[in-house]
């Protein structure tokens, strides 16, 4: 934590009874009910939950691609779009144009981190390729070395730690977990081992409710028994 | 300040990129690239004046048929290709939805700038163009055209920013607006002067804004012997509300708005 008091509370992320519902085919279905949890600067949080609990919808609303029914999302930090297997390119451009568009809308030079992207996803030739024509690997790798480039003070991640190669996924534990070992990160995943491995808090998504676990081993046994 | 001044930049910069994006997704690099933007616009009221000219002989209203025939049917095609663009344009474009620097009202804003840019540049070719063959006046008051451009363009703005929104909450809306841009033909003003109408029909198409507007292009094309009608406050009167009954529809349909 800080040691000048001024400068606490900023740099955090705050949820504050969260509200969300979609429309399905008979009437509304509320997928988070009053939902609450904070991150702080440098706090890595698991979210945990059984399929359909609303991992990726509390994931969507702190990125502000989607907005909450009520409640409200304080951020002082910067935060990464939502880094997934879908979302946030334009299928009909090519890897390296969307790479260009997404750099001119966060106001960083392309042909900065045009190498970084080449080097980082490995995917060559692809790159001068429609994304469309991609797998969701691809796309998460495209989408990773992105915003990865770009520096974001928290990243979403949903998923794709476990994504692509041994190779792959070193390149992306040196970068994320080493290099921006000061940055927040909000974790969506099934796999408790990953869990474990990179986060140092959870919440665990149950009925709409969040519950926030300071000690991350109860949080997993405590997902493990649902 | 500073941070409205930020917000600012921001926009500008997510307006500039998504204009290059729109550049690039619809016309690619090869060729003659964004100039296809001024193609369709260019080609239709060209041949349409064209046959018009064949049928009819060089005069209409005792002005040259063809340049009467291009300066209504570009801005009746700018209107229907802005407003049909705008039909589930923020669905389309859900992936940008993940930046949350990019508000729906740009999606739209860009579309009709770029719309805007390719129908004044096909206006101005065919203008130059017939010109040098003695078949489009000088304009009599630049000015007025230009003043006519904008009440008319303001008018397709506000209509798109409705119906964009529109479409996102009825799909309705997305199967009857190709079919009610034909309503425009009648009440853009396009195939006629409102001094040439019967006086009754007159009045009618007097109360649709879009008509002030083309009016207005039209003195400033062709001068005063056209007598043209035209009120500078009342297409405010629609046009203003109506941008900003867009612009709340839109805000509210954004955060509805489902992204997978």
């Amino acid at each position: 934590m800080s040691n000048c008091p001024a400068s606490l509370g900023d740099r955090m992320i705050i949820c504050e009874n969260l509200r969300k519902s979609y429309r399905t085919g008979h009437g509304r279905r509320e997928i988070l009910k009053g939902l609450n949890c904070i991150i702080n600067k440098g706090e890595r949080l698991a979210v945990l939950g059984r399929n359909g609990a609303g991992k990726t919808t509390l994931i969507k609303q702190i990125g502000g691609v989607e907005f909450p029914d009520s409640g409200h999302i304080i951020r002082s930090m910067t935060t990464s779009w939502p880094i997934g297997f879908n979302g946030g390119f334009q299928g009909s451009l090519t890897g390296y144009d969307n790479a260009r568009f997404i750099a001119r809308i966060y106001g960083k030079s392309y042909d900065e981190i045009r190498d970084f992207i080449a080097d980082f996803t490995e995917l060559e030739g692809a790159l001068k390729q429609p994304v469309k024509t991609y797998s969701s690997g691809m796309r998460a790798r495209l989408a990773f070395a992105l915003s990865l480039a770009i520096e974001f003070d928290c990243y979403l991640i949903d998923e794709v730690i476990l994504v692509g190669d041994q190779n792959f996924q070193r390149k992306c534990q040196i970068e994320l977990f080493e290099k921006r070992s000061d940055r927040a990160m909000i974790i969506v995943s099934h796999d408790m081992h990953a869990v474990r491995e990179f986060c140092n808090r959870a919440i665990l998504i149950t009925n709409g409710i969040g519950e926030n676990f300071i000690n991350l081993s109860e949080a997993i046994e405590a997902y493990q028994q649902q | 300040m500073a941070s409205l001044a930020k917000g600012w930049d921001i926009q500008v910069r997510v307006i500039k990129a998504l204009m290059l994006r729109e550049l690039t997704t619809r016309f690619g690099r090869e060729n003659i690239g964004f100039l296809w933007v001024m193609a369709e616009p260019l080609l239709f009221a060209v041949l349409v004046g064209l046959l018009w000219r064949a049928m009819k002989g060089p005069l209409e209203y005792g002005v040259d048929i063809v340049a009467f025939v291009v300066s209504g049917y570009i801005p009746l095609v700018l209107f229907r290709s802005v407003v049909s663009r705008a039909v589930s344009s923020f669905s389309a474009n859900s992936g940008l939805m993940y930046h949350r620097q990019i508000k729906v009202i740009d999606i739209i804003a860009v579309r009709f700038f770029l719309e805007l840019i390719g129908h004044m540049m096909a206006y101005l070719f065919i203008a130059s163009t017939l010109y040098a063959f003695g078949m489009f006046p000088a304009p009599y008051d630049v000015g007025f055209l230009i003043i006519g451009w904008i009440y008319y363009s303001a008018f397709t703005l506000a209509v798109a920013l409705v119906i964009a929104a529109a479409s996102e909450i009825s799909e309705l809306v997305e199967k009857i607006v190709p079919v009610s841009t034909y309503l425009m033909i009648p009440f853009s003003g396009a195939f006629y002067f409102v001094s040439s109408l019967y006086p009754s029909a007159a009045d009618v198409v007097l109360w649709s804004p879009p008509v002030h507007g083309m009016e207005m292009m039209r003195f400033g094309l062709f001068g005063p012997s056209i007598d043209p009608k035209y009120d500078f406050v009342y297409p405010w009167i629609f046009t203003l509300p109506c941008m900003a009954l867009g612009i709340l529809l839109c805000r509210i349909v954004r955060r509805r708005l489902v992204i997978e």
